[in-house]
């Protein structure tokens, strides 16, 4: 089993504890143990924020049914509603704000499982090996080299020049957060990196020098 | 051969002489005094050539401004109530000045007290002298240069424009840019923020009277040289570039991160009187002694 393979089936892995065969890789392969652990700490999490209530059935159906429309849950693959049908129900009422913080939830994880995209062994990296190449413009990137293009030609190359080393600050100062969520440090080096692309995106748009 | 040598060298004098000529006939110099009043802002957006700003007096201010073409217009206005002073350049209708057409050079005197906002392009900006509660600067690639200025709140921003600054003291000084160096000598302030994604940092001073200082960069080396008498807390951490530090620290009981020999330390040297914190991803951090 490779990893992509293993992350196709993560959701029913999250529930199960997965085969002998998925088990094997996550014992072979350290970037899907962290991702594992990962999103077994959100779980956790999650159930803090409601440690008097559960939802009703309705509620997991509704999820088991939306995964398996969307093809998260390979056919064949029905533990997740099978655990999830045999909680039991619970008299206890539900609060406005419960509600509220298990769709959040929901939506978090939802989301973090559609948008993921595996990251095989071969093209894994560190903060520790930094990108040594500048990254991409992004679509919204080339926007802003758009509304620039009628700048001097050293104007435009210092954004387009800028514009890729604050990719790269975002994308390294991201890793160390995502390595290490508990790093001040790094959590301000992210914020400061966005904080530079959106002045770079301001002084790009907001100013009218002829 | 002689007198043929003799020919050409005048004949270039006297082409250098007429292109001298017709470039200064090109040059247009005004002269405007503007009122403002107690508190008021100077605004200035010009993209390209270059803003001077220095201290004046009374409550006028004065603007030297210098075109070098016709096809530029420079629109200079007060507010009624005086306390906005206008002054930008822009191309005149039906016109496209080429980027040496659109230079614009500016000497302006500013009044005690009054604050600053200037926008360039290309232009280099200049402060030196200035009293106001504010003075916020941004170019794209012009450098950026603020002298002899205290109690002020200095705000700058540049997209890949070195920026200078020198005998800062009293207020805020808070510097974004992208590519841009930052030197810093003998800034000092209860609030001094540095954030460069590419550029070098540079500080040398004392940090006299406290404050905070953060100096953050990407892939910039940051430079910080201190007098042996210096009092500060101090937190230095590069992911992947080295570290180095002359000063003897006394460890501290709690860090906001768990310090690695080579690529972090923390500690504090006398009594802690500033905060001191150098953050960078792959550039070296070197914190030494004057």
């Amino acid at each position: 089993m490779n990893c992509h393979k293993f992350q196709e089936v993560l959701p029913y892995i999250i529930e199960t504890g997965g085969d002998a065969e998925e088990e094997g890789h996550l014992q072979t392969c350290p970037h899907c143990a962290e991702l594992v652990q990962d999103l077994k700490y959100i779980a956790t999490q999650a159930k803090l924020l409601l440690p008097m209530h559960d939802p009703s059935p309705r509620v997991w159906t509704g999820i088991a049914q939306a995964l398996h429309h969307q093809g998260t849950i390979p056919e064949g693959r029905t533990s997740l509603r099978g655990q999830i049908m045999s909680f039991p129900s619970q008299a206890k009422s539900w609060t406005p704000m419960g509600w509220a913080l298990v769709a959040v939830f929901l939506m978090v994880f939802s989301l973090l499982l559609i948008n993921y995209r595996p990251h095989l062994p071969e093209s894994q990296s560190s903060a520790q090996n930094m990108s040594a190449q500048p990254v991409a413009l992004e679509s919204d990137d080339q926007q802003l080299m758009a509304r620039v293009s009628q700048r001097a030609p050293d104007v435009r190359q210092a954004y387009e020049d800028s514009l890729r080393e604050v990719n790269t600050y975002i994308t390294d100062a991201q890793q160390a957060v995502d390595q290490d969520p508990e790093d001040a440090v790094a959590r301000e080096q992210l914020l400061d990196a966005y904080q530079q692309k959106e002045m770079l995106y301001e002084m790009a748009t907001a100013r009218t020098l002829p | 051969m002689q007198k043929l040598t003799l020919k050409a060298g005048i004949g270039m004098m006297v082409a250098l002489g007429t292109a001298g000529s017709l470039a200064l006939a090109n040059d247009m110099r005004s002269e405007t005094r503007l009122d403002i009043a107690p508190g008021g802002t100077i605004n200035v957006l010009n993209s390209a050539g270059s803003v001077s700003l220095h201290s004046g007096s009374g409550h006028q201010v004065l603007v030297v401004a210098t075109s070098h073409s016709i096809k530029i217009e420079i629109d200079q206005d007060t507010t009624p109530d005086k306390k906005r002073v206008e002054i930008l350049t822009h191309a005149k209708p039906e016109q496209k000045p080429t980027t040496e057409e659109a230079r614009v050079d500016f000497e302006i005197a500013v009044p005690a007290g009054i604050s600053v906002i200037v926008n360039t392009a290309t232009a280099p900006i200049t402060v030196d002298g200035l009293s106001g509660e504010m003075i916020s600067l941004s170019a794209d690639t012009g450098q950026i240069s603020v002298h002899n200025v205290s109690k002020a709140h200095v705000h700058i921003r540049s997209v890949a424009a070195p920026v200078t600054l020198s005998a800062i003291s009293g207020g805020h000084v808070e510097i974004t840019t992208a590519g841009g160096a930052v030197q810093l000598t003998n800034v000092s302030g209860p609030l001094v923020n540095v954030g460069t994604a590419g550029g070098n940092i540079t500080f040398q001073g004392d940090l006299s009277g406290g404050g905070a200082y953060t100096l953050t960069t990407h892939s910039g080396a940051i430079d910080v040289t201190l007098p042996e008498t210096a009092s500060f807390d101090l937190s230095a951490r590069s992911v992947s570039g080295a570290v180095q530090n002359d000063f003897p620290l006394q460890q501290k009981a709690h860090t906001s991160f768990v310090a690695k020999p080579g690529s972090s330390f923390t500690g504090t040297s006398l009594s802690g009187s500033c905060s001191v914190e150098l953050q960078s991803f792959s550039g070296r951090i070197r914190v030494k002694k004057q």
